[in-house]
């Protein structure tokens, strides 16, 4: 637990991060400003489970620091999907729908996560319709790439 | 694939979670009772927050930090509640004997069409005739009305007295709320363990959906019976029609108790300002009790019970229960209670009933163990 609550965060560390993803790409730092107060950063040690397949999804997780392996079957020696590092996001279709996890996220290495739920994605949508906005289109240019790329057998990843 | 427990849109509350639910929300209300003069401030601080919200969003998308537009929006409000109250009360000092006989009238008047409708009932059924009926329930009402200001007024005053100060602290609370709302937030979600986080969040913020949706609800329902009620009044001729409404409306905050409170005031302002025509005040009452069905039916499914998702038989017992144990306090805060600790049971529910969650906890426990003592050496 952290004693830093009456504490004012001076500095925003992950603007550039975010800038550099494909999701937040058309922001402007105002508007970045807002979604990175919607940011929760979370750490996670080796091997330690971000979440199963089957699990209903809630939030899309970015990759700050170390790897993540996304796999099937709870096996990543079998069945790696993908294995993604700093500046990669995964879990995007929780930001769309409350269905079960198709793939299991599992810590390859000490990793860093900043994860922003659907519940403010929708909220944005009435506070921050242009916002909401932009991080939708994004959002469905982002699937279309990867079902594209799934089509064709490509490895799906996006690095910064 | 991992059989995963059932995720909380699926999840039946068991019994012994409603249990739970049940009794804490009990119990809650039993404590709230001894502190209300702490829950009145954070209540309405609440209110004032979800309808301030929307400004502040305003203003910060066009780039004012979140400490700035809180201190501006509260900061007008503040102002013009202080300019208001300033004007206003040489204004209400001077209207105020006025309206103690303006008061005093409407209970005399009222009085009289009680005893009036007594005395009718009593030539249509001489059983109520032979009891007195009458006589006894006007000389009821006539010594309350002529202790009214000995028994009552003191305490009123004295109520309003220790209230003012505390209610000071609304604009207060609520300047923190919406400059540290996020904080706090977060502040609770980096408490918890990795497993749970993900439904955790999901827990904070159907908890926020959900008092939001029974404040808003509350204030479309209090525009939708301001406006029936004024409407009626208005068809039936009477005297400030949207004044009166909107009092009714406020007063059915109050479940039950406010909505018989408000119809009461209405028939002693129809029995006043109509002396001569009794079927005024019949109407008023007849009209409350199309407005009171108009409630329970239409609006409150389409405003709070919406937001709430709660069986009409529930919310009833409830209603009742929290009357039971916390008077008018209980009768007005059983349902957003209730509401909350079943977001709250729901989920606790489905974390501690979902082995994979708890297996996954222990497993990020166990590594953290070892990590901690990994260059330790074997004693």
């Amino acid at each position: 637990m952290r004693f830093t609550f009456f504490r004012r965060s001076a500095s925003k560390p992950y603007h550039e991060r975010l800038r550099a993803l494909s999701l937040f790409r058309d922001l402007s730092s105002k508007e970045l400003d807002i979604v990175s107060d919607l940011l929760h950063e979370r750490e996670y040690l080796e091997h330690e489970v971000l979440f199963d397949e089957g699990e209903e999804g809630h939030a899309i997780y970015i990759i700050v620091s170390g790897h993540v392996l996304i796999c099937h079957n709870s096996d990543p020696k079998k069945n790696l999907i993908a294995d993604l590092g700093p500046g990669s996001f995964f879990g995007e279709l929780a930001l769309l729908t409350n269905a079960p996890r198709a793939t299991q996220a599992r810590a390859g290495s000490n990793c860093k996560v900043l994860v922003f739920f659907r519940d403010d994605f929708n909220n944005l949508l009435h506070t921050h319709v242009v916002i909401a906005s932009k991080i939708g289109i994004n959002l469905a240019r982002h699937v279309g790439v990867r079902l594209r790329e799934s089509v064709v057998g490509r490895r799906v990843e996006q690095s910064l | 694939m991992i059989a995963r427990g059932a995720d909380r849109s699926s999840h039946a509350i068991s019994p012994l979670v409603w249990l739970a639910i049940i009794t804490a929300t009990c119990l809650s209300l039993f404590v709230f009772q001894k502190i209300l003069w702490l829950v009145v401030p954070f209540l309405l601080a609440l209110i004032l927050y979800y309808l301030l919200a929307p400004p502040v969003h305003w203003l910060m998308l066009r780039g004012w930090s979140v400490a700035a537009a809180s201190s501006l929006v509260m900061g007008s409000l503040v102002a013009g509640i202080v300019t208001a109250m300033v004007l206003g009360f040489p204004w209400l000092a001077s209207h105020m004997i006025d309206w103690q006989a303006l008061f005093s009238s409407y209970i005399h008047a009222g009085l009289q069409l009680v005893d009036r409708t007594l005395r009718m009932l009593e030539s249509y059924w001489p059983v109520l005739a032979d009891a007195e009926i009458a006589a006894k329930v006007s000389a009821q009402l006539n010594y309350w009305a002529a202790n009214f200001a000995d028994d009552q007024v003191a305490a009123l005053v004295m109520g309003a007295g220790t209230w003012l100060p505390v209610l000071a602290l609304v604009p207060f609370i609520t300047f923190f709320q919406l400059r540290d709302g996020r904080r706090f937030k977060d502040f609770l979600s980096d408490a918890v363990p990795n497993a749970f986080f993900e439904k955790t969040l999901f827990l904070l913020n159907e908890v926020d959906r959900t008092t939001r949706a029974y404040f808003q609800g509350l204030m479309k329902l209090t525009v939708l019976d301001t406006v029936t009620l004024a409407a009626g009044l208005w068809l039936m001729g009477m005297p400030a029609p949207l004044a009166l409404g909107f009092i009714c409306a406020v007063f059915a905050w109050i479940p039950y108790v406010g909505s018989i409170a408000g119809g009461v005031l209405v028939v002693m302002v129809a029995a006043t300002d109509f002396p001569s025509q009794p079927g005024m005040a019949y109407a008023a009452v007849a009209l409350f009790i199309v407005v009171r069905l108009l409630d329970d039916f239409v609006y409150m499914p389409l405003t709070v019970g919406k937001s709430l998702h709660m069986h009409p038989l529930l919310t009833v017992v409830m209603i009742f229960v929290g009357g039971a144990i916390a008077g008018v306090p209980g009768l007005m805060l059983v349902l957003p209670m209730l509401g909350v600790f079943m977001v709250i049971g729901g989920t606790v529910g489905a974390i501690m009933y979902d082995p994979r969650l708890m297996a996954r906890h222990r497993n990020a426990r166990a590594l953290r163990k070892r990590q901690a003592s990994a260059d330790l050496v074997e004693p």
